[in-house]
């Protein structure tokens, strides 16, 4: 879901850099003074990085900051589209041997399990070592959340990506409607109302009950869609497709996970409870339902906060943030990768190894909201004191903190992504009551997963 | 000049295509300027050959080759012979896809075919003041991005806030949702199409109308035929081979109908039960999402296959329907 949000923007936005880099590109280098803001090759003494991203992997704010403490280097940034594997032109660049390979690139975390099976088609990590400071990948090792440091961690043990921010996952809602249904609408006492994933649906049931025919009518609910509750389940555990047999290519299992079977369960319990209101995450419904209070409660990842007051500003105040059912989730974020082929793999591991490392994820976190994958800054006051207006002065450094810390690694796979979006149509059919019969859907779901391969 | 001097120059070496040649040559003798125009006229051509070769043809070839492989670009590959195209024939999901494109593509070219025969129609009357701009902006959707139009439609078309169905809710009918309904959904998508397609083709038609004699209309109108009777017995029978043009062309790109639900859906899936999910979509989601590259493969000559065989109906179709029978 997270992608889609990335792409429009990131569409909207790759206009914006082809324009500048084809004005760049007819800008002739004829200052005296070596000015590599306007350099477009390597040369003349400036160094030109080039960085294939989508959204906003790529802060501009840090981008300005690292030219004032490198001017001789040059970030050249290209945005693509991310949902689609060769968004960032890594596969076919890779089949075609590394050649016109970016230094630098993003890749998104539910490519992960794909990219761990080519670790062939990075830089290992491991092996190159930042000018100042002498450091490689297993000395930053530390720095990460282990859980996303996996994710760029290929199956011949090389490091193939570092990881950007964590998306995290708690729910955010409404607590006006909450209070107004009667219903608890104080964070602490939210959370331990919902602390399991029934007790989110009972809770969902009593707010359902209090709406109007005329609410009714309009397609009003609770949770903005239940498909999100079964991708938020599946990540509370510790195997969700694979099992880490010590194999590259791992085991199997989803046919058999317990965990699966709950998750799917879970999120049929709520389509039957009608707690959703069907509306598609990030589609114009959305947007505008989530001013309107078509619903009152939706699972949010840090990221989402940013996008929820871009798109709903008059509902500022209204909004809190309470702990995810079950504890802990995550949706979303990216490793930073240097592809094998790149030009200038050392300064794009002295550019990475700068832009990951925790005094710029807390940066990133007071400029845009995204939350740090470096678990030190979950104790520094700056994160742990940070309450937000918006969401009714929650201390949601601290909410999300606490939740991304109660995540475990899991064995990602190759075929992972193609099994997510198989399970996740069969869940949808449940959700939008295309499918009566759950088995039905669920039988769906294993048959189209087994087709991956 | 004389008969002479050319021969003379033709015995002893080709002359330069750089100079001028003289006009004598070409009346006088025959059989030199032909050959020279064909040699240099194989290299000014070569730039498209050659671009094709590499760009167009090469990759089609190339994606005959893996549609008999299990194909893992970045790993190993195996050949296993029918096997994709086996596996394809009782996979539903293409099934599906292709009955979701050809609804699509006949929800979409009816209407865009009316309505651009229409339009060609109003443009065509000399009573129209300003028909220039007119013109001018019936290019404007279909030089408009798809992502746009495809966003601006998702709009119009959303469940509970979107254009059209606060209209339908005005007049007291329930809220159609048009993403998830099968039927619905090939509506939202055919109506883009529509809306693209229908000016460009009303151009194609308004050049065949201005063709058309006006002594056909001016005896037409001597035997007594109004308006509506001429543009029936005249101006429809002369667009024949139009018609049969701007179907063809719309049958290729019909089916192959690609951004449109991709924008609508916001997924390759073509929604939760693939209710529009399309020939194309199919095919980038085996290569992208499940990485099948080989069953990708199969399913891109299948296309063509299918795009050839609905040409062919279509051709013949359209001739019997005109009745000219050539």
């Amino acid at each position: 879901m997270s992608k889609k949000f990335v792409s429009i923007k990131a569409a909207a936005l790759l206009a914006t850099a082809t324009l500048t880099m084809g004005v760049l590109g007819f800008v002739s280098p004829a200052s005296a003074v070596v000015d590599c803001t306007k350099a477009t090759v390597s040369g003349n003494g400036c160094i030109v990085l080039t960085v294939n991203t989508f959204g906003d992997v790529i802060q501009p704010a840090l981008v300005a900051a690292y030219r004032n403490l490198r001017p001789d280097v040059k970030l050249a940034i290209k945005k693509s589209d991310l949902d689609a594997l060769n968004g960032t032109g890594l596969f076919t660049q890779c089949a075609a041997g590394g050649a016109g390979n970016p230094d630098i690139a993003a890749v998104e975390i539910s490519y992960s399990g794909f990219w761990r099976a080519y670790p062939q088609c990075f830089v290992d990590l491991r092996n190159l070592r930042t000018t100042d400071g002498n450091k490689s990948a297993n000395d930053l090792k530390k720095d990460y959340l282990s859980w996303r440091w996996e994710h760029g961690v290929g199956y011949n043990d090389a490091v193939i990506g570092i990881p950007t921010d964590v998306g995290g996952l708690e729910v955010a809602y409404r607590w006006d409607l909450f209070k107004k249904a009667g219903l608890p609408y104080q964070r602490d006492a939210v959370g331990k109302a919902w602390s399991t994933w029934p007790k989110f649906i009972e809770f969902g049931k009593k707010y359902v009950a209090k709406l109007t025919a005329a609410q009714r009518k309009a397609n009003v609910g609770f949770i903005d869609n239940i498909g999100t509750i079964y991708p938020a389940i599946m990540n509370q555990g510790t195997e969700k497709y694979y099992r880490n047999n010590g194999t590259d290519q791992g085991l199997l299992i989803y046919k058999t996970n317990k965990q699966l079977k709950t998750a799917f369960d879970t999120t049929v319990a709520a389509s039957n409870a009608k707690i959703g209101t069907r509306i598609g995450q990030f589609s114009s419904d959305w947007n505008v339902g989530m001013s309107k209070g078509t619903f009152a409660a939706m699972l949010a990842p840090a990221w989402m906060m940013d996008y929820i007051k871009g798109q709903a500003p008059t509902t500022k105040g209204k909004w809190d943030i309470a702990e995810v059912p079950g504890g802990g989730g995550n949706m979303g974020g990216s490793q930073l990768t240097i592809p094998k082929g790149a030009k200038n793999s050392q300064e794009a591991w002295n550019f990475i190894a700068w832009y990951l490392a925790p005094a710029q994820q807390l940066t990133v976190f007071k400029t845009y909201g995204l939350f740090p994958s470096t678990p030190s800054l979950y104790s520094n006051t700056a994160l742990t004191g940070y309450k937000d207006p918006f969401f009714n002065n929650a201390p949601v450094g601290k909410i999300y903190g606490d939740g991304v810390k109660k995540l475990k690694p899991i064995f990602e796979g190759k075929l992972q992504r193609c099994i997510d979006m198989a399970m996740g149509s069969a869940i949808s059919l449940v959700a939008n009551g295309k499918e009566k019969v759950p088995a039905k859907a669920f039988a769906t779901g294993i048959a189209a997963a087994g087709k991956c391969k | 000049m004389s008969q002479t001097t050319v021969g003379k120059a033709r015995v002893s070496k080709p002359p330069s295509p750089w100079k001028p040649v003289k006009p004598q040559r070409k009346v006088n003798n025959i059989n030199a300027v032909p050959s020279l125009n064909g040699r240099w006229g194989y290299l000014f051509t070569a730039p498209f050959f050659v671009m094709f070769l590499i760009f167009g043809l090469a990759p089609i070839l190339y994606s005959v080759y893996i549609a008999f492989f299990n194909w893992d670009a970045l790993g190993t590959q195996e050949f296993i012979g029918l096997a994709n195209f086996d596996e394809l024939f009782i996979d539903t999901r293409f099934w599906n896809a292709l009955v979701n494109t050809l609804d699509i593509w006949l929800l979409s070219t009816i209407p865009m075919l009316i309505f651009s025969i229409g339009l060609a129609a109003i443009l065509h009357n000399p009573a129209l003041r300003g028909s220039t701009f007119f013109r001018t902006i019936l290019l404007v959707p279909n030089i408009t991005s798809v992502l746009a139009i495809a966003i601006v439609f998702g709009q119009l078309f959303g469940r509970d806030f979107g254009m059209v169905n606060i209209i339908v809710g005005a007049f007291g009918f329930e809220h159609i949702d048009f993403v998830q309904g099968t039927t619905s959904s090939h509506v939202a998508i055919a109506s883009m199409i529509v809306w693209r397609w229908t000016g460009y083709n009303a151009l194609i038609f308004l050049a065949a109308m201005l063709a058309i004699p006006n002594e056909l209309y001016e005896s037409a109108s001597l035997d007594g035929a109004g308006k509506f009777k001429q543009f029936i017995y005249v101006t429809l029978p002369s667009l024949r081979n139009t018609i049969t043009f701007v179907l063809i062309v719309g049958t290729i790109g019909g089916l192959q109908v690609f951004a449109e639900p991709l924008i609508l859906g916001g997924s390759f899936n073509g929604g939760d039960s693939g209710q529009f999910s399309t020939l194309t979509l199919f095919l980038f989601e085996q290569a992208f999402v499940a990485y099948k590259w080989g069953y990708a493969a199969a399913i891109g000559i299948m296309i063509t296959v299918i795009v050839a065989i609905v040409s062919v109906i279509n051709f013949f179709i359209t001739r019997k329907l005109s009745g000219d029978g050539k």
